[in-house]
């Protein structure tokens, strides 16, 4: 058995707002192994950011409330750290990278600075030594010519570029845990293509544990070891990555997966879920999920689910998980 | 072959930039393109940012003026009439936005977001306006509940309908879809793209598709055209290009579509570097930068459309 | 028509539902209710500078802010016609400041070009000009009055109106429901009168609310320096007239007082009102600390219910058999 890298354990955010609290996040476990790969995939509202900020200690109080079981990294638990510690920590031994480059970049800093800056706060470089790094890790993330782009500004380059600029930033130093929340959503194919291979080879090369939050299951069947699926705030399906694919167990994961137009598809109709994410101020009864759910029953509309074992290292939130539908 | 609604011949259009030191350069956003859409089909535009499927997407509107070429749009000359003209033409054409929140102007309710059309057009009467947006409602699938709501009401995909309900209000021949779903949540896609699809069966409208997820573009367009930087550089059949590209861009475009099948791992190509800026062009064929097959002569000469098969040119050596 | 009603009536409804806009809109009533029926609510004439034997008098029930140590007038008659100046000169300056700066922000946002170059440049030689020097001068060419107060004050106090109002007038010309409508062929008179002016017109009520409460203490400030209408009754130059008249020295602390809480209450009641429109208008400049309160209100114990009500029993282990993979 592999060692565990990060390990929660019911992990509740809640946004108290002035009508009514807002669930966002309602007890979710998760462990990431030393050097795996996690998918936690969900669409728009489903507290997979959340989630990935609550890791970080990034999310203020107010407005969100916190409450958790273990919140543990690497044998320390996060939640008794002070701020100036978490502050060590992120950086050190977790990075994050965002969505948009552009945003996580300071505009008015040469990239090569902002890099400089990273080894001089946390490794004590000297400045020389500082841009003999940085220039390295530029020319490791791919960066054309990087003893140039070393001086331009984030502005200066591309979307593509950008994002293997903050990959060399959040691989300087050599962290255990890294969270890529949607990396190449903003990219084009072709340069997704790219970033993803990066991030892969960066990922092997370091023995990095990855946390990937996207709502691309292509992404994800690219790059990840075991995916987790969020709907509505709670852990529907957690599987190994392969099982996941061929065979999904919850209607949810179905649905997701037809709605992803392979290349193979035929020229028809797409298969729909119907209707939309539930607002998460007002989550239905019962099931989250039963009133887009086709396989829909009366038990489903009243008794909430329960995360079930369901073999092979896999759990689902569901009645009727789908491998079973026959037998009932 | 069916009846052409739109024929563009050698488009082209450049934008004016001050450069750095005030020096005056131009934007290639489209150059030498033409194409045809079919009436009552879906023709595909694909392409990555800034290589100019937006601009011809306005070309075809008549909201940018080409330096050179024509469009007949169903059978009009559209590129050198009046504004007044214009403005007739363009009544039947209409256009759906990525973003379904910022199409919508967050202080109109439902109904005076539908109606604007009308009302533009004018000649309704309150009641006649009414009746009209509660079908179009129905036609898209929205509750007539919805009426005297706000867009800050309702979820991505209801806005993208109240969005298709607006461009429906006066009847266009020519829609263009520019990438319809991709602001949207994954599992509501296909609802919109269902919709499409069964709204151009039932009014027989003309689409131009724009995405650049060539996963959908196969699945809901009968004629397709690959762009880069500003060129067409391959175009026909759907399923002919997807089966067989031809162009080492569409190939690799292809290749980088992530398949979610998980054992079936074909075999990828990945391209270097980046896209070039439109300002300044690589020398030759546009995509010798990048291109994994590329010779000394693509460096030199641009290469023309090329028949490969019928319904089916590319533009490579 | 009856849309209008309805929205207008929700928006005013908005306003009495936030508790800062309640007691803005409550004390600005009040204050326009007071200037307007002024000679009915005070006792006496605060013009009156007859009664010399009544000369500083200290608070009391026939004089409930007691009169001036100079001339004997009534202090709280003064108070209350104080209003008056300050109302008019506030509520009209910011009531023209919002017209001008609007017409010249939509202008400068929506034509574009060399009208944009003109009226932004315009701007900056505004923003250079020393007020207070020029306010002397022009009251010396022009005679003292709150007519040309009002023109200053409106002459210098467009150009951040202007500017805000531009930057959000260019937002909605490039948004795309002002592309959808030009696709279904409407005028430009169309974009400007349905979308840009209603989508400008928040920023315009609530700078008018806002810039009204500052105008106010600087039409004190002027009234002070004695740069107002000499002939009229006003806060500052109650104040300039205690402080000249020896208030101090005689330790006649009401009399600087009284000009000073109308002075107050009324800025209080206008800043009030702005920021309540300014949370209305964008909701996410509700501050941290009113969520704090919020949160206080829905008291603890109802928290860690939210909290354990997502609880769940340990994962029960199904039986193997049951589990079959779908092929």
């Amino acid at each position: 058995m592999s060692e565990k890298i990060l390990d929660i354990k019911n992990l509740k955010v809640i946004f108290p707002a002035s009508s009514n609290v807002i669930r966002a996040v309602e007890g979710i476990d998760l462990t990431v192994d030393k050097g795996q790969c996690v998918a936690i995939v969900g669409e728009s509202g489903c507290g997979k950011s959340v989630t990935s900020m609550a890791i970080m200690r990034l999310l203020e109080t107010p407005p969100a409330l916190i409450q958790t079981d273990a919140l543990t990294f690497d044998g320390k638990e996060l939640t008794a750290l002070s701020q100036k510690e978490m502050q060590n920590i992120r950086g050190r031994d977790i990075s994050l990278i965002f969505q948009d480059a552009l945003t996580a970049l300071n505009p008015v800093m040469t990239i090569g600075h902002q890099l400089d800056e990273v080894y001089i706060r946390h490794e004590k470089l000297k400045k020389k030594q500082a841009k003999c790094k940085s220039v390295e890790s530029l020319r490791l993330v791919g960066v054309p010519d990087p003893e140039r782009r070393y001086h331009d500004y984030p502005h200066q380059l591309s979307g593509g570029l950008r994002q293997r600029v903050l990959i060399a930033m959040a691989f300087a130093l050599n962290p255990k845990l890294m969270i890529a929340d949607e990396p190449t959503t903003a990219l084009d194919v072709t340069i997704q293509a790219q970033v993803l291979d990066l991030l892969k080879i960066m990922q092997k090369a370091h023995k990095t544990s990855l946390i990937l939050i996207t709502h691309d299951l292509s992404v994800v069947s690219y790059m990840a070891d075991v995916v987790y699926i969020m709907y509505a705030g709670k852990i529907v399906e957690k599987s190994p990555l392969k099982p996941l694919l061929r065979a999904p167990l919850h209607p949810y994961t179905e649905g997701l997966l037809a709605s992803v137009p392979g290349l193979s598809g035929t020229n028809g109709r797409f298969i729909q879920i119907p209707d939309a994410v539930p607002d998460p101020a007002n989550k239905p009864e019962g099931c989250y999920f039963h009133p887009r759910c086709r396989y829909c029953t009366e038990q489903c509309k009243t008794q909430k689910p329960r995360l079930t074992e369901a073999g092979h290292g896999r759990l689902v939130r569901c009645w009727y998980p789908l491998g079973r539908k026959e037998e009932v | 072959m069916g009846e052409p609604l739109i024929l563009a011949a050698n488009l082209s259009v450049d934008f004016p930039v001050r450069g750095a030191l005030g020096k005056k350069k131009k934007v290639h956003a489209v150059s030498d393109v033409s194409l045809t859409i079919e009436k009552g089909k879906t023709f595909g535009l694909v392409g990555e940012s800034g290589c100019g499927k937006t601009t011809l997407a306005n070309l075809l509107l008549g909201l940018v003026k080409p330096d050179a070429g024509s469009i007949l749009f169903d059978g009009k000359e559209i590129t050198d009439i009046s504004q007044k003209q214009l403005k007739i033409v363009r009544r039947d054409m209409q256009m759906i936005f990525q973003d379904p929140l910022s199409s919508l102007n967050p202080r109109f309710n439902i109904f005076r977001i539908i109606s604007e059309p009308l009302f533009i057009r004018g000649g309704y009467t309150r009641k006649q306006m009414e009746a009209r947006v509660l079908e179009l409602l129905e036609l898209v699938g929205l509750p007539a509940s919805s009426l005297h709501r706000y867009p800050s009401d309702f979820s991505g995909g209801q806005r993208q309908r109240i969005g298709i309900a607006r461009a429906l209000a006066l009847n266009p021949k020519f829609l263009v879809c520019d990438e319809p779903v991709s602001a949207l949540d994954v599992s509501v896609h296909a609802q919109i793209l269902n919709l499409l699809m069964d709204l151009q069966k039932e009014l027989s409208i003309t689409y131009l598709f724009i995405s650049h997820n060539l996963a959908v573009v196969r699945d809901i367009c009968q004629s397709v055209a690959v762009m880069y930087l500003g060129k067409v550089v391959e175009t026909g059949n759907a399923q002919t290009i997807f089966d067989h590209p031809v162009h080492p861009y569409t190939q690799s475009l292809l290749s980088a579509v992530l398949d979610v099948d998980a054992d079936n791992k074909r075999e990828r190509i990945i391209l270097q570097g980046d896209i070039p800026s439109p300002i300044d062009l690589p020398t030759g064929c546009r995509f010798h930068t990048r291109c994994p097959n590329a010779r000394p002569e693509c460096a030199i000469h641009s290469p023309e459309l090329r028949e490969i098969e019928s319904h089916h040119r590319a533009a490579c050596y | 028509m009856k849309d209008r009603i309805k929205d207008l009536s929700g928006f005013l409804l908005k306003i009495w539902r936030h508790p800062k806009g309640r007691v803005g809109a409550v004390l600005i009533a009040l204050l326009i209710f007071t200037a307007i029926l002024a000679p009915l609510i005070a006792p006496y004439d605060p013009y009156d500078v007859t009664a010399r034997s009544e000369k500083g008098l200290a608070p009391s029930l026939s004089h409930l802010l007691g009169t001036t140590i100079t001339t004997g007038q009534d202090i709280f008659s003064m108070l209350i016609y104080g209003t008056r100046v300050s109302l008019l000169v506030g509520v009209v300056s910011g009531l023209s400041i919002a017209f001008l700066g609007a017409i010249l922000g939509v202008i400068s946002g929506f034509l574009g070009k060399w009208a944009d170059m003109l009226i932004m440049r315009l701007v900056d030689v505004m923003l250079v000009i020393p007020t207070l020097p020029l306010t002397i001068v022009l009251t010396n060419l022009f005679g003292k009055s709150y007519g040309l107060i009002i023109f200053i004050f409106t002459l210098f106090g467009w150009t951040g109106l202007a500017r805000v109002v531009r930057s959000q007038v260019l937002i909605i010309k490039k948004s795309t429901y002002v592309k959808a409508a030009q696709l279904a062929g409407a005028s430009d008179f169309h974009i400007m009168f349905r979308h840009i002016l209603p989508g400008v017109s928040h920023l315009l009520i609530m700078n008018t609310a806002l810039t009204s409460a500052g105008i106010m203490v600087a039409e004190a400030g002027l009234s002070f320096l004695g740069l107002g209408d000499p002939t009229a009754i006003s806060w500052g130059k109650m104040l300039a007239e205690a402080q000249s008249g020896g208030a101090l020295l005689f330790g006649h602390w009401w009399w600087i007082l009284a000009p000073g809480i109308g002075i107050f209450v009324s800025v209080f009641a206008f800043m009030r009102l702005g920021l309540a429109l300014e949370e209305i208008f964008n909701p996410r400049m509700r501050r941290t600390s009113s969520i704090r309160k919020l949160w206080k209100s829905m008291n603890g114990a109802y928290l860690q219910d939210v909290f354990h009500s997502m609880d769940e029993e340990p994962v029960p282990v199904l039986q193997k058999e049951r589990v079959a993979v779908r092929e």
